[in-house]
């Protein structure tokens, strides 16, 4: 396949079809963020459950603590923040009532409020209950959002309809943060009944409010009556079960016990889209899965980084053989039946940042047979790949061993499960890890904490002081193309050196029963809910 | 009959004790911990000591475990390190779900095991018996979580019987919760139908050729009563006892049904716990069932040898 | 994944004097042969070793094409092929070696440390017993699987550990099993004239007790093996047994669960390969049962 093409078909993609740039197999289908599940326009009638498959157990349903993308899938119909993403993905206010004014060279960040809006408990929502959440978000023990808001130094109100951020440095993506958990405002009241306990009963502005939890199975939300935009909101509540198997998803959405089931298997996409009792939407999202390659974690992270002895550790000639060896489209065809999106950046095609110039390696066995040869290295080159243990994990792992196989690696694929790979991952006690992340809306959300030296992900060990720097420098300037700019840079940086090879971006699908209608679903993957419901 | 009953809950006791040492220091031997597996893909070093701070986990081990025993003896079973939920909620709210679906297999179990068992017998070596025999040694064979699967895929999915998967609680549903543990309380029922046919019908041979029996049969009596009275009454007996130590498999048998049907009882609490390394959740499920498993096993001893003295004299229960 | 060890425990055969060994065994031999279904039990698992043994002649069970994925049964694959190209049939035959290794050796590792213990337990009882009992007890509180899943959890994910999750799971039946054997056998009059003739412990243990004590072992056996098989299964298929690309039953039933409505046949194979181990063992440990038991001579 020619360069062009390829540049052309990332692009083509990301607005309709995915398979058309693979080799064979497959149906045409969207892969792209062409359904937002807009399409359907008939109307919404007031009244009636909805209930969401989810594919696992959120975990403490509070803004502060709250540490998996499962958990945002509640918390989207539940807990409004100071800002939100519209379906372009640009950021916009929400329980704000416009874009916050940035002064003092970046330093000063003012945020005014709405007036009307009221925590489901029937409280008002103003700059106070904003600042004692803000500092909540910062100050609590285990937060996980104290490194959302470190650049926030104080916290003030200056009246009831606004704040002021102060900073100790420019922090461009902090925005893009306050449009996620730590832009969520909680009900001041509720938290001081609950303290740290407020997952268990949490009380946000939303357009519905939290009712009950069974813990592993279901969590049930209501229509919320102070909500003041109420009247757009249809269902009268969203239950939200955890179905773990996604054949059991799936039934469940056939048979019409569930109207929405989230993240459907690639493989599955092309029969369900023959089923008339099932509407599939497709949606690219904002994360990548890559290969982690061990090139200086010896000691954690954290850690100064140190030699790594291992053939694809030493030698970023190896590590460039290990990608010629890989095809990224053969990946996406056999792995996921050509439904994700083959990359080779962090960046992936929704984002504004995504760079559409990007070539990606070709796959070239020759050169990587070569190169190994030129390395010195004694063939077959031993790697060992750490790899999750789903079907999906597995299929991934063997199809990475037969095609480097060719070139003359023999990759040991290890799988093991989540918990026991990061352990080891931080620990730097591993080789390759196939890992990849969620994603966020600001590119430094999907880079920084992974090529800083020191970054809390920065599992490879890089240590690379122009990277840092760039770093460093895209997250004080305000101006998008300046940031671009650095992150193009950046990542060209990254593809010498490669201690991640990035292999695709996942699309995310849902599937709703026939007569759903309303629900928004953009890149960051999560179901709105305020507008759905049944058709009339 | 007092010492031997103080003896059996003080072994007892002792056991619960040591499983719950065990517990302890078996979740702690699992590579990463609940800090790391809670902080998932959003870790960061500071925050993983919080976390670790928040929850004790720098202690010693002895330390964390001491205050751990004196909390549970009080009835405070910790919070959950991953919903942050309470422990003992969470079990509460699970166990009568999985006392549910071990009821209704139970019942599934004996409705087929028990008359296929005695129908073996009675027809020793007949089409019957061995149509048992075969059916017995399958439900013994197949794995659980495979007729689990095919179940699904051909009642819910083919043919749209039955909703696949999910709960409702009886209270809410009662229809809608039958409906939903239907599949999973005959995948359970099978293995355990299983059993108790081959026990039934082994202990109804015994039985019937006992002398007892015998005198009856020699007094005149009717087939029919022999059966009923004597032999059936006498070869329940064993097939309780056995049940007693059926408890285990059943839970056993739960920890992948549920995971297929998606039951949020307890097999699916501890394995999802594991996995999550949530420590206050893996312990409290553990202990409770094992302190079922105990309490079970000490009544079925404590029956039996009310029942038949002996016991008491040679050396304690086998 | 049902225990049976219960009705094994009981004390004892009536025999009072050891039997004169080869016309005994010959006489057993005839009678497992009498049993239709034992046999028909030992056929399928002389069957199953063959092909366990006679794997690589069914192919290349690594080799994949991509191009030819979840394909139904043909000429060239008479069982089709999986998500990845492979051959089914093949990979079912290098699966039966996993399965069998981890049943034979897990109840191997179980009876080599539950024997010892339970010979230890029932002939020189007190404290021993005691102590050996507990642990048993202990054992025995946790449910067989969830055992299974914590060891393997902690041990990480390989053939090897997946042997020792089991073994271990399954040691408290033997240790049962062997010291209730024991308590029976040491008040038998060919043991205490042993004991009178000053035989020493070892000596009767070797002699006159733990070869009386085989076919309960033996049978017990028979009933771990295809609880193993199973446990085997259910710990690959929870992500926790053999390493990719190894094949086992469980690795191919969870690969085939994602490919339920395309390829149900996937799924079919693997668990019918499970069901056959399993229950070929079963069929031979009942007719062992009936043989070498003259109480269930019927």
């Amino acid at each position: 396949m020619a360069r062009p093409t390829r540049a052309l078909c990332l692009v083509v993609a990301s607005v309709a079809l995915v398979s058309a740039c693979g080799g064979g197999g497959g149906g045409g289908t969207s892969g792209g963020t062409t359904n937002t599940g807009a399409d359907d326009d008939r109307e919404a009638q007031a009244g009636g459950m909805l209930t969401l498959a989810l594919a696992e157990d959120p975990d403490a349903l509070d803004p502060t603590l709250a540490r998996t993308l499962v958990g945002r899938e509640v918390f989207v119909n539940m807990c409004e923040k100071l800002y939100d993403v519209d379906e372009k993905l640009e950021l916009v206010p929400q329980l704000a009532t416009e874009l916050p004014e940035v002064t003092d060279e970046g330093k000063t960040v003012t945020i005014t409020l709405r007036d009307d809006a009221v925590f489901n408990d029937g409280e008002k929502m103003d700059a106070a209950a904003v600042k004692t959440s803000l500092d909540r978000h910062r100050e609590l023990e285990g937060s996980a959002r104290t490194g959302d808001l470190a650049a926030v130094e104080s916290v003030e109100v200056v009246d009831p309809t606004t704040v002021v951020l102060r900073l100790t440095e420019a922090y461009a993506p902090l925005t893009a943060q306050l449009a996620d958990r730590a832009g969520m405002v909680m009900s001041p009241k509720q938290l001081q009944a609950l303290g740290d306990k407020f997952g268990t009963d949490p009380v946000c502005v939303g357009p519905f409010s939290f009712v009950s939890r069974t813990a592993g199975s279901e969590i049930v939300l209501e229509k919320a009556p102070d909500y003041y935009d109420a009247d757009q909101v249809k269902a009268d509540g969203i239950t939200y079960r955890v179905i773990t198997d996604g054949n059991v998803r799936q039934a469940n959405v056939k048979s019409g016990d569930v109207q929405i089931a989230e993240r459907i298997a690639a493989t599955d996409v092309a029969t369900l889209e023959k089923d008339p009792a099932v509407k599939l939407i497709g949606q690219d999202s904002l994360g990548y899965q890559g290969i982690s390659i061990n090139i200086g974690n010896v000691k954690g992270i954290g850690q100064p980084v140190g030699e790594v002895d291992t053939p694809l550790g030493r030698s970023p000639e190896l590590r460039e053989a290990f990608e010629l060896s890989l095809d990224r489209e053969t990946i996406n065809q056999v792995v996921f039946a050509g439904k994700n999106v083959p990359g080779c950046t962090p960046l992936p095609p929704a984002s504004p940042f995504h760079d559409e110039d990007v070539e990606c390696t070709e796959r070239d066995v020759e050169k990587a047979k070569s190169l190994i040869e030129e390395s010195g290295e004694a063939t077959p080159v031993p790697v060992k790949l750490t790899i999750g243990t789903s079907p999906e994990n597995l299929r991934l792992g063997q199809v990475i061993q037969s095609q480097a196989k060719e070139a003359g690696f023999e990759v040991e694929v290890a799988s093991t499960e989540f918990a026991s790979a990061l352990d080891a991952s931080d620990a730097g006690d591993f080789e390759v890890f196939q890992v990849g992340w969620s994603g966020r809306i600001d590119p430094d959300g999907n880079i920084y904490n992974f090529l800083h030296t020191g970054a809390p992900l920065n599992i490879s060990g890089t240590s690379d002081p122009e990277i840092d720097a760039m770093l460093d420098e895209a997250r004080l300037v305000e101006d998008e193309q300046e940031r671009a700019a650095l992150y193009t840079q950046v990542l060209e940086k990254e593809a010498e050196l490669r201690p991640i090879i990035y292999l695709y971006h996942p699309v995310n699908y849902l599937a709703t029963g026939p007569d759903v209608v309303g629900v928004e679903y953009y890149a960051d993957g999560l179901p709105r809910l305020k507008t759905a419901g049944l058709a009339q | 009959m007092a010492s031997y009953l103080l003896r059996r809950v003080g072994t007892s006791a002792l056991v619960l004790l040591l499983a719950s040492i065990v517990v302890f220091v078996g979740v702690r031997a699992l590579p990463g911990d609940a800090a790391l597996a809670l902080a998932g893909e959003e870790r960061d070093p500071a925050a993983l000591e919080q976390i670790r701070e928040k929850y004790g986990l720098n202690d010693p081990v002895p330390v964390q475990y001491v205050r751990y025993l004196g909390n549970s003896l009080q009835g405070d079973l910790g919070f959950s390190t991953r919903t942050g939920l309470d422990v003992t909620d969470i079990i509460l709210e699970r166990l009568p779900v999985t006392l549910e679906l071990a009821l209704l297999s139970l019942a599934v179990g004996l409705l087929i095991g028990i008359p296929a068992g005695i129908l073996a017998a009675l027809r020793r070596g007949s089409w019957v018996d061995n149509a048992s025999n075969a059916f017995g040694l399958l439900g013994l064979s197949i794995p659980n979580f495979w007729l689990g699967l095919v179940l699904i895929l051909l009642v819910s999915v083919q043919w749209g019987l039955l909703p696949a998967s999910g709960y409702v609680p009886f209270l809410e549903d009662p229809l809608g919760n039958l409906q939903r543990m239907l599949l999973p309380a005959i995948v359970l029922g099978t293995g355990l139908s299983a059993v108790l046919m081959r026990q039934m019908r082994s202990a109804m041979l015994e039985t019937m050729s006992a002398d007892y029996v015998r005198t009856a049969r020699s007094k005149g009596l009717s087939e029919r009563s022999v059966v009923l009275v004597h032999a059936l009454r006498n070869s329940l007996v064993t097939v309780v006892t056995v049940l007693g130590l059926q408890l285990g498999a059943l839970i056993s048998g739960a920890v992948i049904t549920e995971q297929i049907f998606v039951i949020p009882g307890f097999g699916k609490l501890i394995v999802d716990g594991v996995f999550t390394r949530d420590y206050p959740v893996i312990q409290g499920v553990a202990l409770v069932t094992v302190f079922g498993y105990v309490f079970v096993n000490l009544l079925v001893d404590l029956t039996y040898s009310f029942l038949n003295p002996r016991i008491r004299v040679s050396g304690g229960a086998s | 994944m049902t225990t049976a060890a219960a009705p094994m425990s009981q004390p004892g055969p009536a025999l009072a004097v050891p039997p004169p060994r080869q016309r005994r065994s010959r006489r057993l031999v005839k009678r497992f042969f009498r049993r239709r279904l034992s046999v028909f039990g030992l056929v399928v698992l002389v069957l199953i070793l063959a092909l366990a043994l006679a794997a690589p002649l069914f192919g290349d069970p690594g080799r994949n094409d991509f191009s030819a994925v979840l394909q139904g049964p043909s000429a060239a694959h008479p069982l089709g092929t999986d998500d990845l190209g492979r051959d089914t049939l093949a990979r079912i035959a290098y699966g039966a070696r996993v399965s069998m290794q981890a049943g034979v050796m897990a109840t191997l590792l179980a009876m080599a440390v539950g024997v010892p213990l339970g010979l230890i337990a029932g002939y020189y009882r007190g404290w021993a017993d005691l102590v050996i009992s507990r642990l048993t007890d202990l054992l025995l509180a946790f449910p067989f699987l969830i055992l299974a899943v914590g060891l393997a959890a902690i041990l990480g994910p390989s053939l090897r550990n997946v042997v020792i999750a089991l073994g271990i799971s399954a040691l408290p039946s033997f240790i049962r099993v062997t010291r209730g054997e024991v308590l029976g056998l040491r008040e038998q009059d060919y043991v205490a004239g042993a004991v009178a003739d000053g035989a020493g412990d070892t000596r009767i243990l070797s002699r006159y007790i733990l070869p009386n004590a085989i076919s309960p072992l033996l049978v017990q056996a028979t009933v771990t093996i295809p609880e193993a098989i199973i446990g085997e299964s259910v710990l690959s298929f929870l992500g926790l047994g053999v390493q990719p690309p190894t094949p086992s039953w469980g690795t191919m039933l969870s690969a085939a669960q994602g490919f339920l409505s395309q390829a149900p046949l996937l799924a079919v194979w693997p668990g019918v390969a499970i069901a056959l181990a399993a229950l070929s063992f079963n069929l031979v440990g009942d007719g062992l049962r009936d043989t070498l038991d003259p109480k269930a001579e019927r």
